[in-house]
């Protein structure tokens, strides 16, 4: 019996390969998306402007305080009741892409507050313009700190985009609850479906941890 | 080139500078010296508007610090500020530390800034460092770095706060050399420092400051063997025999 379901799983080969594809696409484009706007937010967080820290220290400190499935919910159900309507992609990115968000900010904010106040007095001292200052001293004193938690955020994504599963997009977890109907065999259904995760994310983690190696020898050599 | 009018500042509501009026020449070499907390440092960070003031006029090369309409990019590109830190920037070299700010601020070529800052760091006795990340440098040289990083933008003034501080004992001489041709060069100077013999050797006016006040203004020889106050008395005598 074992067999034949193998079997049969392997038939689905491709159907698993197309939510694989899912998966990366969803996590992908909200990887960039949130990157982009983690690192603005990351800026306005540790930045001077007193109303710009408190909005955003407020967004990230309500993303952060809801389970992810409640904010999908709340994108893909209640918007519509406002006269939002969503398909489940984009929702699912709009909602994946705020999460990642939020934590990018507060990694990135940590980054820029980790860089000695001397670095910026420095740069004050020679003239430097607030967007030099943090183009060319702050920021790239700041990636290494940002550097290894930020992978180690993407690692993270790509798991919670699982969820996305709930509101119907099509990713591997749904392809393993649509198949393990079809192939009662939830322990060989779902470990595939687990090792297609794990070859994503185990590359990311890898480069984490050389990150974080390679930014401690650099820090402490330089 | 510098003047102080009846300055104030506070901190919250500790008073930190008190009715300071001083006047600073073209070419003259000023030492700030007094007990710590006494405002010194301070003093020179206002001149820059690292600190900002709360009362009174502050006029450097004829432009008012702390006036909102003062462009303070052209400000400070005029002022070189040392601290006794050192500051430099972790990420780039030697020569990268020294031409950022006349390439960014001043908008000089590349070619030409690196040209200027190979000349600046050989002036100041690194020209085998040229290429050296600041760990890379014993503190002594960190400063020169830091003081060639300053000369870059050819300032008119050079502000130095405890250069000397952070130093082991026999670093020390290296910065103050380079100091000391600063200062037979012509250069405008305001030098917060514990160093006696450079203030006496160097300078033409020692500033003593107490509780953010200007205690005594006097030329080195007359302060340091006829202080007039008994502040000042008590102050030379505990450097003296420490």
């Amino acid at each position: 019996m074992w067999g034949f379901y193998f079997h049969e799983l392997m038939r689905s080969l491709p159907f698993f390969l197309k939510g694989l594809w899912m998966t990366v696409a969803v996590a992908g484009l909200s990887l960039i998306f949130g990157s982009i706007i983690g690192f603005f937010g990351g800026i306005m967080r540790a930045g001077h402007n007193k109303p710009a820290r408190l909005i955003v220290g407020v967004w990230v400190d309500l993303i952060r305080g809801t389970p992810f499935l409640v904010q999908i919910f709340v994108i893909f159900f209640i918007l519509p009741g406002i006269g939002i309507e969503l398909e489940a992609f984009p929702a699912a990115v709009i909602a994946l892409t705020n999460l990642t968000a939020s934590f990018i900010t507060e990694i990135v904010a940590g980054g820029i507050l980790a860089v000695p106040s001397g670095q910026k007095e420095a740069a004050t001292a020679a003239g430097l313009s607030g967007y030099q200052q943090l183009r060319y001293i702050v920021l790239p004193q700041a990636m290494r700190t940002i550097f290894p938690p930020l992978v180690g955020q993407y690692v993270l994504l790509i798991k919670d985009s699982s969820i996305v599963s709930a509101i119907g997009v099509v990713d591997i977890t749904r392809v393993g609850w649509l198949t393990v109907q079809r192939i009662p065999e939830g322990l060989m259904v779902f470990g595939l479906v687990g090792l297609l995760y794990f070859a994503i994310c185990y590359p990311l983690i890898n480069l984490s941890g050389y990150l974080e190696r390679r930014m401690t020898v650099v820090s402490t050599k330089i | 080139m510098i003047s102080f009018k009846n300055v104030n500042k506070w901190y919250g509501d500790l008073l930190v500078l008190n009715k300071i009026d001083l006047e600073v020449a073209q070419g003259e070499v000023v030492v700030i010296c007094g007990p710590s907390g006494s405002g010194k440092s301070t003093l020179i960070r206002c001149i820059n508007r690292l600190e900002p003031i709360q009362k009174g006029a502050l006029i450097v090369d004829g432009m008012n610090v702390h006036d909102r309409k003062t462009n303070m990019t052209q400000l400070r590109a005029e002022i070189g500020f040392i601290f006794q830190q050192f500051n430099l920037y972790p990420h780039m070299s030697a020569l990268g530390n020294v031409t950022i700010a006349p390439i960014r601020v001043r908008n000089i070529p590349k070619g030409e800034a690196e040209k200027l800052g190979r000349k600046t760091l050989v002036r100041v006795g690194l020209g085998e460092r040229i290429d050296s990340y600041p760990a890379q440098l014993s503190g002594g040289q960190q400063q020169r770095v830091a003081i060639a990083r300053g000369l870059c933008m050819q300032p008119k003034i050079m502000l130095f706060d405890e250069p000397t501080s952070a130093l082991d004992p026999e670093m020390i001489n290296e910065v103050l050399d380079v100091m000391r041709d600063l200062a037979k060069g012509g250069m405008t100077m305001m030098v917060v420092t514990h160093e006696m013999g450079f203030a006496r050797e160097v300078a033409n006016r020692v500033v003593f400051m107490d509780e953010g006040t200007i205690i005594e203004v006097a030329p080195p020889n007359d302060f340091f063997t006829n202080p007039q106050t008994d502040r000042g008395k008590y102050f030379l005598s505990s450097i003296l025999t420490h």
